[in-house]
């Protein structure tokens, strides 16, 4: 299959911490040779709990086995001058970096962008930091909690009565992740075409208000509303909300005219209300937006008479957008995923064979694959510095002796 | 010149997760053309001002219009019409990239689907993305981004202990599924630079969107239990959380994850004795202690203003920020205003407006926004007449026959 994937060729290395993995690893599932470059010992981010077993070990952690997927790994330090040099002769077979230190740190190693560009014009060097290369706070110390805080997503995520709450999954770094791989093959794109490489620089405060625009500053200035925490409902669909059937919850929401009809409709037919049929119901949610409460008490009647499968197909049968509001278990064993074949077993040599979450898009000629598991710390550092660049085993057993290696 | 300048998009979409595909495109340079009718008007359309309600429904106006359309072409065909459908793929033939994200299987009954296009087109490039993609049990249900949140189990892994559903106001898997769907794009555009060859996308916003919380769906797959609530809690870092501060909902967060960030913190707060109490010591103590550590750091905070604990903190070295609301990124962020962060789009009704920037960052090829609220049909005659050559009579027999629609007088 390697050889149909759509990115088999492109050669990334990267130097990331949990900001960047993501990254790399929707490259490398694409077909990339994405070769992760770790400190000699390994990187931080493989001792992040938990872990396949609770067995706290490098080679065990869940985020880093799944943020890795597909990828090589060497050890190298690049903060020595031997290190550096390496890295070049790396960086002149690449067509994409991707690195996460603070602004200016590979600058002064001597392998930044101006740097690497002399030699690879074409290079494409992605940059993901809390704030950004430039600015007053872009030596800032930023966390994946402190850009939610500031990209304005926890104000607007939970009930009015709690603090603002963050999306479970370090969900700010997966984003600038994802924006990063984005930004990353439109520049290759444009190196492809007219040869010239280009730092993208990305900042995962600005990625993530991008991401939260839906309640972000055109709805301030433009509509003169602050969003705020309201609980389950979205401000914008009236009705809106997770609602309690028999056995757990739905998500229900409308957001057309028509929608609105269709779940009247149903309400009126199986509690007998006739007052949800009033036509002054009806129309865009600008007209129920008064009456939201008095509509969650009508559908809680009616979805409390269901269990969530029930509510599930039955709503679906009728066009309206509801869904259960699922456990990490209602989603592993979710019948419309197995079908799809969502999920994919993944071989560890020697470990066992584990299950991961799969394809987020399905490219019916480049097939998404999972070529590899997580790799071990320096797993690839034989085959890269002896196979690619030629050093002899000698050197590198020095090398490693050293600790550059 | 702008990186994807030359590259020509064709949407068929509603909402955010199609649509905003097309916007980051053509901010960077492509061209994109939005096919839309007025007998099916998107939700941006059906936008009641809510400073104004007594205005009705304008289609112009929606900040969201600008933020999910701006910088596109926009035309209005009636694809109900077999006409309609031969003119859409004549634009088609014309595109390197297709977008749509209507119900499952309804592109292809109006006779717009893959193998059509790829008959008129080749090397076309199609995504199709919509809640749960285009096979399996359920793949014609309906979906918002909200639902997404609920399905995925975002909504019920995120969150306090005592919460069982918590729901962002942004769709977040909106914009999970388009920022996925562009990277599958541009993956396949450049699988076609080298090789020549389109191909057929299908993305599920749902799969996408466990695939953000990925790592977390795998501690049931791996360990075989239901990851914890931890609200702003962390398994590897304490403190960890979200502060109150003085005024009404201000909140600061502080993330310590290190030792000698820990020890800054200590004395910053005024309790180097933290340092040898046992409960905060090391870190396993502090993970088993951090209600308690939260409390006691809460103490601290809550008379100072937001805005002052971060700089406070960030002047050591130690991750702070406030929690801020849009009004506080407007006007109170130094980094965001340093950078021009936000950007000032030409409004063809309203003058100028300002929108949430794209994040894209592409230093060689800066992106900008042409412009933002046209009508359905606005560039009818630049596309219909100057792109595919049509003559100002035949433009007139379709307007008459109901197959292009015009565009309202503005």
């Amino acid at each position: 299959m390697t050889s149909a994937a759509a990115l088999s060729g492109r050669r990334v290395l990267e130097l990331a911490d949990e900001k960047g993995l993501y990254c790399g690893k929707l490259l490398a599932d694409m077909g990339a040779d994405v070769i992760k470059i770790e400190r000699p010992g390994g990187d931080p981010t493989r001792n992040i709990p938990p872990f396949w077993g609770d067995t706290p070990h490098p080679e065990r952690g869940l985020f880093f086995l799944y943020t890795n997927t597909s990828k090589r790994a060497v050890t190298l330090d690049v903060t020595t001058a031997e290190g550096q040099a390496l890295f070049r002769r790396l960086a002149q077979t690449a067509d994409l970096v991707i690195e996460t230190f603070e602004p200016g740190t590979m600058d002064g190693w001597g392998i930044g962008y101006q740097a690497l560009n002399e030699n690879n014009p074409g290079l494409v060097f992605t940059s993901i930091t809390g704030f950004g290369q430039t600015g007053p706070h872009k030596a800032f110390k930023s966390s994946d909690l402190v850009a939610n805080a500031l990209a304005g997503g926890m104000y607007v995520t939970g009930v009015p009565e709690d603090p603002p709450v963050v999306l479970v999954g370090s969900q700010a770094h997966i984003m600038a992740s994802t924006c990063a791989a984005v930004s990353s093959m439109i520049a290759l794109f444009h190196s492809t075409l007219r040869g010239e490489g280009q730092q993208v620089d990305i900042s995962v405060e600005e990625v993530n208000l991008a991401v939260t625009h839906i309640a972000g500053v055109g709805r301030w200035l433009e509509d003169r509303l602050i969003p705020k925490r309201i609980g389950s409902a979205l401000i914008a669909a009236v009705p809106s909300g997770a609602y309690p059937c028999k056995d757990g919850l739905v998500y229900l929401i409308v957001n057309r005219p028509l929608h609105w009809k269709a779940l009247a409709q149903w309400i009126y037919e199986v509690t007998g209300n006739d007052i949800v049929l009033d036509p002054m119901f009806e129309g865009p949610t600008a007209n129920r937006q008064p009456v939201r409460d008095l509509l969650d008490v009508y559908i809680s009647d009616l979805t409390a008479r269901f269990t969530v499968d029930e509510m599930y197909h039955e709503g679906q049968r009728r066009h309206l957008a509801v869904t259960p509001v699922n456990t990490a278990t209602g989603v592993v064993q979710d019948p419309h995923l197995a079908a799809r074949n969502y999920f994919v077993a993944v071989d560890h040599p020697g470990v066992g064979t584990l299950r991961y979450p799969g394809a987020p898009y399905r490219h019916a000629g480049t097939p998404w694959a999972i070529t590899r598991p997580a790799p071990r710390v320096g797993q690839h550092n034989e085959e890269i510095f002896c196979g690619e660049l030629g050093l002899s085993t000698e050197t590198v057993g020095e090398l490693r002796q050293r600790g550059i290696i | 010149m702008q990186a994807l300048q030359g590259v020509k998009v064709i949407e068929f979409a509603y909402g955010m997760a199609g649509p905003w595909i097309g916007r980051l495109m053509a901010y960077c340079g492509a061209e994109v053309i939005r096919v839309e009718s007025k007998k099916r008007p998107d939700v941006t359309r059906q936008y009641v001002p809510p400073w104004a309600p007594e205005m009705g429904m304008q289609t112009q106006l929606s900040p969201w219009f600008t933020d999910w359309n701006a910088g596109k072409r926009f035309v209005a065909l009636d694809l109900t019409r077999p006409i309609a459908i031969e003119l859409a793929k004549r634009l088609v033939a014309h595109g390197d990239v297709v977008v749509e994200n209507y119900a499952t299987g309804v592109i292809g009954r109006l006779g717009l689907g893959y193998a059509e296009l790829n008959q008129v087109r080749p090397e076309i490039i199609m995504l199709s993305t919509a809640g749960f993609g285009d096979s399996g049990p359920c793949s014609r249900y309906i979906t918002w981004g909200p639902n997404i949140e609920a399905m995925s189990g975002l909504s019920t892994l995120s969150g306090f202990p005592e919460r069982s559903c918590t729901i962002t106001q942004y769709a977040y898997p909106d914009a999970v599924g388009a920022l996925h769907g562009l990277f599958a794009v541009m993956c396949a555009l450049d699988y076609r630079l080298r090789t020549g060859k389109g191909q057929y996308i299908n993305l599920s916003q749902y799969e996408a969107t466990v695939g953000v919380i990925g790592h977390v769906i795998m501690e049931y797959l791996a360990n075989g239990r239901e990851p914890a609530r931890r609200g702003n809690g962390s398994l590897h870092a304490a403190p960890h959380g979200c502060y109150p501060c003085s005024g009404d909902d201000r909140w600061c967060v502080i993330t310590v994850s290190t030792a000698a960030e820990w020890e800054r913190l200590c004395h910053i707060v005024g309790q180097p004795e933290w340092l040898t109490d046992p409960r905060f010591a090391t870190l396993s103590a502090r993970l088993e202690h951090a209600s308690e550590l939260d409390r006691l750091i809460a103490e601290w905070t809550a008379p100072q203003a937001d805005y002052a604990v971060m700089a406070t903190l960030q002047a050591a070295g130690i991750a702070a920020g406030v929690v801020q609301n849009v009004e506080d990124q407007f006007r109170r962020d130094p980094q965001l205003a340093a950078r021009g962060f936000f950007e000032e789009i030409e409004h063809l009704k309203k003058g100028k407006v300002v929108a949430t920037g794209i994040p894209l960052g592409l230093t060689g090829t800066p992106g900008r926004t042409s412009s933002s609220g046209a009508a359905i049909g606005q560039d009818n005659a630049y596309v219909f007449g100057g792109l595919l050559g049509m003559s100002a009579r035949e433009i007139q027999d379709c307007i008459d026959g109901g197959v292009i629609e015009t565009a309202d007088p503005p």
